[in-house]
């Protein structure tokens, strides 16, 4: 369930200007993230897969079916996708209500969309503000509210787009366990980045976009610590890399958790 | 994404005209259009709004806003032509449909002053920047909040379009049909528009916000980056077409 | 006289029944760069918006207490005067932008014009901006055709040309992309070495160790640490109050290596040389 293999994939929005350039990838069930900088492809190969956008020529198979015979409606059963500014969907004048759009749209019941948009809403840690309004709640929140609306439809994959981004220490933390619990639960999740720390701490699959193709892709420590070919695609490594390496020490580290584990000597 | 504005920047007599002897100009056209009663006498007024528009080099670009009314200019000569109680003289009949002299000749005095109105709005939206004709109105006493409000929602506008195709993706990637039939389109439409509002509406607070930051509602006189410019005669041009439209008001009213 | 005087300062939110802001008193001094910190609902946002005289005159609501930037008292001076000592960026580029101006140059007069500055004033204002956010390249240019990162500076630009004695950006990197947040950085760092006072809350605990002169820390509503960036971080509750330290300091700690000060190193090389030493040590 939710496998997605894509194949010699190209788009453009316009013919001059060529935007994926030929993509050939099999998604399996590790906790993968792609990074890459702005432009290089990340956004739109997200909206292939959710069949927003159609390719220009390749295919997208999920679970051996073509997505080209699927409505986006029909994908939106099989992939969620939490985009990175909430307020492009939010419209509903409770958390509760707009958590429950998602599941509803695609065939949950009214007691279903219920049960699961609270599921969802006590994952996140905003099970006490249903009956709010998303737009008395902050920016940061209002993400969790969008997270929890794609949680609450109970897809077998699920991508992320930058849902780190604006976050502090504590919502990142329930973001790296609402991806771990995923996990757990058998679904695939796929996750764009900037937040090189991030990925490094969650993520055991690393995918580098660049100018549209794919420059390297593999397990996370081997894909970070090529720092040459991050370089070129203007990226650049975990900070507990860089300390590590600074520091000497040998095993191409990925947090700081490994590198107090190097480290630890009995102390004076 | 380019503001919502018509201007077409040209180097033209008409470009360098006063905003307001432009503005000026679409009230003394429009009446005179319609103080004027015979088919000869509108379309020379409808003629000198076509030539000051070639002098200004952009007749091309009023045509699409008049293939726009051409809808409108449509619905009037079929009604006129058709059902004008003062029809008598048939001129020719296409099938079913009798057109009479008289409505023919109403309607196509109504097609000129509309042709006419929306060329003379064409004189002052084609040939003049957005900033320019707020800065002249600013400094003819119009307050700057009214100028914001004017040049801003020439802009935010186009920038709404860009967001609700982003409110379009987001919905749908939750399963919301957008396309089929019109109870489809009836249904969709809340989650389409709703946060195109709420968007709108939150990014206004925090602009409000931005704003006050940057001393809009300070009371000091505001002054100009842009050097203010000076029309040639632009006080002879607005008192000639100040006694037109004052001749033709007399000649009006004297019979 | 310190630049920045606030003293036991309370605020709430109209129709709200908790305390934004819960008795903060702190001073900040010419020049100085200032970290704020603390989780998402701390008050950061609420301290910024108090600091540049929104809070009270844009968002009302109940006050108590008092700040004085530059010699002028919040609460009973002008709105525009406040805001044209404490300029405020915060987080979204798009809606800093006004809208009204078609290019960049004319967007950051917008400021300078309602100051009813003289013209060549506002054009040396404008050109010195132009060079100290790094914007030359796109000053003929829509404000809404740029980058986010540069849409950022452009804001920024705005309010810099109004020459305020405070800067005070609330997270004004969280939307951007590592580009952006990485020229946003640049040009405060060229803002600080002009000597403007500099108020920055951020989530990125790294740049505020490289940065600030002291960190103000916030949880709750309320003031619970203001002292050194090194300080700060080697507090040992800040995982319950929602901040996570730089990573150096962070494997300092798990590692015992304090400074001579007590302190856990903020800095990369301050941290190799405490191992150094260490490895001398044992020889």
């Amino acid at each position: 369930m939710g496998k997605l293999e894509i194949e010699k994939l190209h788009f453009a929005y316009d013919k001059a200007t060529p935007v994926i350039k030929g993509i050939d990838l099999e998604l399996d069930n590790r906790k993968t993230a792609i990074i890459g900088q702005n432009g290089s492809g990340k956004t739109t190969f997200v909206k292939l897969l959710k069949g927003l956008l159609r390719p220009d020529s390749g295919r997208i198979l999920l679970d051996g079916a073509d997505l080209a015979t699927m409505t986006v409606a029909q994908i939106a059963k099989q992939i969620g996708l939490v985009f990175q500014n909430p307020d492009d969907q939010i419209f509903k004048s409770t958390v509760l209500d707009e958590v429950m759009v998602g599941p509803l749209n695609i065939g949950q019941t009214l007691d279903e969309a219920r049960a699961s948009s609270r599921a969802a809403l006590a994952q996140v840690q905003l099970a006490d503000v249903e009956q709010v309004n998303p737009y008395d709640l902050n920016l940061a929140q209002r993400k969790m509210v969008a997270l929890a609306s794609i949680l609450a439809m109970d897809t077998p994959i699920v991508i992320f787009d930058e849902p780190t981004m604006g976050q502090d220490a504590a919502g990142k933390a329930i973001i790296k366990k609402v991806i771990e619990d995923l996990q757990a639960e058998g679904k695939a999740v796929l996750c764009i980045l900037h937040d090189m720390d991030f990925a490094a701490a969650v993520f055991e699959r690393i995918i580098v976009f660049s100018q549209g193709q794919l420059l390297l892709e593999g397990d996370a420590r081997e894909v970070f610590k090529q720092k040459e070919l991050l370089q070129q695609a203007y990226l650049d490594q975990p900070q507990a890399m860089k300390i590590a390496h600074a520091l000497g020490i040998p095993g191409d580290l990925l947090t700081v958790e490994e590198v107090d584990s190097a480290l630890a000597r009995p102390s004076q | 994404m380019d503001a919502m504005t018509l201007y077409v920047p040209r180097n033209s007599p008409i470009h360098r005209l006063d905003p307001l002897t432009k503005m000026l100009y679409i009230v003394v056209s429009i009446a005179a259009a319609y103080l004027l009663d015979g088919l000869w006498e509108v379309a020379a007024v409808m003629i000198i709004s076509f030539g000051i528009l070639l002098i200004g080099k952009v007749f091309r670009n009023i045509l699409p806003v008049i293939a726009l009314s051409f809808l409108l200019i449509l619905s009037i000569v079929i009604v006129q032509g058709f059902f004008n109680p003062a029809n008598e003289t048939l001129l020719f009949e296409l099938g079913p449909i009798k057109f009479y002299q008289e409505g023919l000749v109403i309607a196509l005095r109504l097609t000129m002053r509309v042709i006419n109105m929306v060329c003379a709005f064409g004189v002052l939206v084609l040939t003049t920047s957005p900033t320019e004709l707020v800065e002249r109105l600013q400094q003819k006493g119009m307050s700057p909040k009214i100028g914001y409000v004017i040049l801003s929602v020439l802009q935010i506008i186009p920038q709404l379009r860009a967001t609700y195709a982003k409110i379009q993706d987001a919905q749908r990637a939750r399963g919301m049909e957008t396309e089929g039939s019109l109870l489809v389109r009836v249904k969709a439409f809340f989650p389409l528009l709703g946060p195109v509002i709420l968007n709108a509406l939150n990014d206004t607070r925090e602009r409000a916000i931005a704003l006050d930051v940057r001393g809009f509602d300070r009371d000091t006189p505001k002054t100009y980056l842009n050097e203010a410019k000076s029309y040639r005669y632009s006080v002879l041009l607005n008192v000639l077409l100040l006694l037109i439209l004052a001749g033709l008001i007399v000649w009006r009213v004297m019979g | 006289m310190s630049i920045i005087e606030v003293k036991d300062l309370k605020y709430r939110y109209p129709d709200t029944t908790k305390l934004a802001l819960d008795g903060i008193s702190f001073s900040v001094e010419q020049g100085e760069f200032i970290g704020l910190i603390g989780r998402n609902t701390a008050g950061k946002s609420t301290l910024c918006y108090a600091l540049s005289g929104l809070v009270p005159h844009f968002f009302k609501g109940a006050y108590g207490g008092s700040v004085e930037i530059a010699g002028l008292n919040v609460r009973t001076t002008d709105v525009s005067e406040v805001t044209a000592a404490a300029g405020l960026v915060f987080e979204n580029p798009f809606s800093q932008i006004t809208g009204s101006r078609f290019t960049v140059y004319e967007e950051i007069a917008f400021g300078l014009e309602n100051m009813g500055l003289p013209r060549d004033e506002m054009i040396k204002r404008i050109e010195e901006a132009l060079d100290l956010l790094d914007i030359r390249k796109v000053k003929d240019k829509n404000p809404f055709d740029l980058s986010g990162g540069q849409m950022q500076r452009v804001a920024i630009a705005g309010v810099v040309a109004m020459k305020p004695k405070v800067l005070i950006l609330d997270e004004p990197t969280s939307q951007l992309d590592p580009q952006g947040s990485e020229e946003v950085f640049k040009v405060v760092e060229n803002l600080t070495k002009e000597g403007i006072t500099i108020i920055m809350a951020e989530q990125k605990m790294e740049k505020i160790a490289q940065y600030a002169d002291r960190v103000l820390l916030l949880d709750d509503a309320k003031l619970i640490a203001y002292d050194t960036p090194e300080a700060v971080f080697s507090r040992d509750d800040l995982a319950s109050l929602g901040v996570q330290p730089p990573a150096v300091t962070a494997i300092a700690r798990h590692l015992g290596k304090r400074k001579a000060t007590g302190h856990y190193p903020v800095d990369l090389e301050e941290l190799k040389m405490l191992l150094a030493e260490e490895g001398a040590a044992h020889g």
